[in-house]
């Protein structure tokens, strides 16, 4: 993996930071007109399309990660609370 | 009742009833079984290669669903780990050797190996209770409590969420706060910082703490998740997040160490033990890392329905306070059969770049660190994680599946980092590992 | 949407325009999110649930199902001594000329009993006067329901739309028809009236109207008939459309170690062997539901492999079982 200087990954933070929050943003704006009526919901409804299938496995997964990697979480809370090594 | 009549009742019936009620053809019907219980368990075997961690592990989940929308869930897990981890100290031609977390033994590294401390073996056992319901018409609320506890770390924390509908639910926000409180008593005392490891001594009970140890340390976490989750039409739906994590007080990985090595050569320096003890032949430095960690993720998730088959893809872009930035993408393919069993790939990418106090070792003297760690978490790496699962449905209806991962990582140390005689050498530890679960999910 | 009792606002007692019976009466009361109106008809308790916080509306929509829901009653009861159902089963060999409506019923029960291979007709209803049901384990003799049997089967009718003739002895009973019919007619009321969300439920049998605000749909209990676990409910989601239950635990009779369900066979006028202690269907509408789960119903140990070829939701519960 290349490395790149400090200074220049602080700035790239920043803007990528801000452009994810401006896309967030905007999500919610755009968000009104989207969607489908309520008896349109038969595919949504479906198990395999919920956003967390299994939860169990997503609470391994989640734990295998935060013990080997250094990032955590993202869709729900930090998943710590354990002395991993 | 001949077979071929069959089929066209149900048909025939919509068309009679039509004509019955004087209307045109209803629309379908959308009925679903909410199970008052769910049971959702795992066993879990995760294996890493050269004889590193190894964990074994029973986790389950209980949803009860009561009238009126409100859910209570329990979750527990109880793992084993055995097996050795890598400590932090850098390869070396020749043998080191270490005193182990309690102080009480030593354990030697061959010549040229990855130094790994194997005294570990943990049991932890961890419990969730969370509840949700609707508030008003409009909001749902959800709040939980976990705690888990090992040898050497406990944990408790507490978490509070809202979620609100909009545009007939269509579109939900949700708001997350959590937080926690963990203590941190390692085997053999929580080492002072950048303090040197010593010989190995039999400790009393209550005799005097070693001088290069202080008491138990505590940790606290605050996290907050935001996130918008959005219907864009019948078969796509997408969530995006974005989430802050603070965390404060003892922060370091007590049991990991630094080598002090030479300013040319980039070997260990040497060391004696004192006279009549065992002890390492080498200096080595306990680690230090701020006593702050703030981080910031955003994540998206989509989910596709493909005419049967799911796409479930996501995102995630972690960047922190300690220099640390990472990228995650992670995607399931569903691939239902036509008995209804299915075929899940996995793929999962994974990348960070290392930790501004992220070094391989320590130089005596010409360099001042306030904070520095050697701990492989916190480098420079990529991970893949490949898998495959497969699930079926047993004779009574009961939901199993059988999953099998690969998980790699490869790092490099930072090549201004290297120095002399390391150049030759293996600097990182990269890990194979082999995640093994078998579920069982059934409802009531 | 089923919550708690949050406050009775008001009881209303007044009684159906043009019937003094007192049995006739309706209650409204506000709960978390909607209004629960109820009342009792063709012999079970009935409901109205409307998703408004308009309390004149609530008020005006249970008028309106209640009203329909005594009105076929009155109708096609087979208790009232001067409907149309008492003038075809007292012509006595003559001819009887009947409306619209009636014709549509009989023309849609002459179609159940096709599609039923006759195992479902409604001149059958005479058999409840050998086959009782009423606690005892008394079982008729073969002699006795062969002699009923003489004034059973359709064919024996002369239905010739307007006109219908029964030979003389039969009746006809549009009981196994009559109860969905209603929801699916009272609902097709409350249409016209508003675009509120809306449930009708009519001892079980229910159908959903319109659109609900908050959108997760009618949660709905379905009674676990097991008297151990009297207050387990299956809890279904409904968004859209109907459900309809057959099948009433209570109601057999065990005689020398052999369970005699209440769904009598027609075709034979015993009771249909190994059928299941209760079906649920979910369909478009009431009558659908309706009819499908008595269809299973009569297919005994065949019921859930028939309604999973016809592609229907269902929920079939049969004896010594202890869960669904």
């Amino acid at each position: 993996m290349h490395s790149v200087k400090a200074g220049t990954i602080k700035m790239t933070h920043t803007r990528v930071s801000s452009f994810l929050v401006a896309l967030l943003g905007a999500a919610l704006v755009g968000c009104s007109s989207m969607g489908v009526e309520p008896w349109q919901r038969d595919v949504l409804a479906k198990e395999e399309m919920q956003l967390i299938t299994d939860p169990v496995e997503a609470s391994i997964d989640d734990h295998i990660y935060f013990s080997k990697e250094a990032s955590s979480g993202g869709r729900g809370f930090g998943g710590g609370g354990c002395g991993c090594n | 009742m001949e077979s071929f009549k069959s089929k066209s009742i149900s048909a025939a019936l919509a068309t009679a009833t039509c004509t019955l009620l004087g209307t045109s053809v209803a629309a379908p019907v959308l009925a679903q079984e909410e199970p008052a219980w769910v049971f959702n368990t795992a066993l879990l075997y995760y294996g890493e290669a050269d004889g590193r961690i190894q964990d074994g592990s029973v986790k389950g989940l209980v949803q009860r669903r009561f009238v009126d929308d409100r859910v209570l869930s329990i979750g527990f897990a109880v793992d084993a780990l055995t097996g050795a981890t890598p400590n932090g100290a850098i390869p070396f031609d020749g043998v080191q050797t270490f005193t182990a977390p309690s102080g009480e033994s030593t354990y030697k590294t061959a010549p040229g190996d990855m130094p790994k401390d194997d005294s570990f073996q943990d049991v932890r056992a961890s419990l969730t209770v969370n509840w949700s319901q609707p508030l008003g018409r409009l909001f749902t609320i959800n709040a939980g409590l976990s705690g888990s506890s090992e040898f050497d770390y406990t944990h408790y924390g507490a978490n509070l969420g809202f979620t609100r509908d909009l545009n007939k639910r269509n579109t939900t926000l949700s708001l997350g706060i959590a937080a926690s409180r963990d203590a941190i008593s390692p085997v053999g005392g929580v080492p002072i910082p950048f303090s040197s490891m010593l010989d190995r001594s039999k400790q009393r009970e209550d005799g005097p703490r070693p001088p290069n140890r202080t008491g138990d340390q505590t940790k606290d976490v605050y996290d907050v998740v935001f996130g918008v989750t959005q219907v864009v039409n019948r078969n796509l739906l997408v969530q995006l997040d974005y989430s802050l994590s603070a965390s404060s007080g003892y922060l370091n990985d007590p049991y990991k160490i630094l080598s002090l090595v030479d300013a040319v050569t980039g070997d260990p320096l040497p060391r004696t033990p004192v006279p009549g003890k065992k002890g390492p032949v080498h200096q080595y430095r306990y680690e230090n890392r701020p006593d702050s960690h703030v981080k910031q993720s955003f994540y998206g998730q989509a989910k596709l329905f493909m005419g049967g088959k799911v796409l479930d893809a996501s995102y995630r872009f972690m960047t922190d306070d300690w220099g640390i930035h990472s990228h995650t993408v992670d995607t399931h393919f569903r691939v239902p059969f036509t008995n209804g069993n299915y075929l899940e790939p996995h793929f999962r990418y994974y990348t960070q770049t290392a930790a501004d106090f992220y070094q391989i070792s320590l130089v005596d003297g010409t360099q001042a660190f306030t904070f520095a760690s050697a701990d492989y978490r916190l480098g420079d790496f990529d991970a893949f994680t490949v898998g495959l699962k497969y699930g079926w449905k047993s004779r009574f209806g009961k939901e199993m599946s059988l999953r099998l991962e690969y998980y790699k990582q490869n790092g490099n140390a930072p090549a201004e980092q290297v120095i002399g005689n390391q150049a030759g050498r293996v600097l990182y530890p990269d890990l194979d590992a082999i995640i093994a679960q078998f579920s069982y999910q059934f409802e009531l | 949407m089923q919550s708690l009792l949050n406050s009775v606002t008001s009881l209303s007692s007044e009684t159906a325009a043009g019937s003094a019976r007192p049995d006739r009466k309706r209650e409204i009361r506000k709960e978390s999110g909607h209004y629960r109106g109820t009342f009792t008809a063709m012999g079970s308790p009935c409901e109205l649930l409307v998703d408004t916080d308009d309390e004149d509306l609530a008020y005006r929509l249970l008028d309106i199902v209640a009203a329909e829901a005594w009105r076929v009653e009155d109708k096609f009861s087979r208790y009232l001594p001067d409907n149309i159902v008492a003038k075809i089963n007292s012509a006595v060999g003559k001819s009887v000329t009947v409306d619209d409506e009636t014709a549509n019923l009989i023309d849609f029960a002459v179609m159940l009993y096709e599609l039923s291979d006759k195992h479902f007709d409604i001149s059958s209803g005479v058999l409840r006067k050998v086959w009782r049901f009423d606690g005892t384990d008394n079982v008729p003799l073969v002699s006795d329901v062969a002699a009923i049997m003489s004034t059973v089967g359709w064919h024996k009718v002369c239905w010739q739309s307007p006109e219908i003739v029964l030979a003389p002895g039969m009746q006809i009973d549009f009981g196994g028809i009559g109860k969905e019919y209603a929801v699916d007619k009272a609902a097709a009321l409350l249409v016209e009236e508003c675009s509120c969300g809306c449930l009708v439920n009519f001892g079980g049998d229910l159908v959903v109207v319109g659109e609900s605000r908050s959108t997760t749909g009618w949660q709905v209990g379905i009674e676990q008939p097991d008297s151990r676990r009297a207050k387990a409910q299956k809890l279904i989601r409904l968004q859209q459309g109907a459900l309809a239950t057959s099948g009433d635990t209570r109601r057999y009779v065990i005689n020398a170690g052999k369970r005699y369900s209440h769904i009598l066979d027609a075709l034979s006028g015993w009771p249909v062997e190994n059928a299941p202690r209760s079906i649920t269907v979910a369909a478009s509408t009431c009558t659908q539901a309706g009819m499908l789960a008595t269809l299973a119903m009569l297919r005994g140990a065949n019921a859930e492999s028939f309604l999973k070829e016809q592609g229907v939701q269902f929920w079939c519960l049969r004896y010594r079982q202890r869960s669904w």
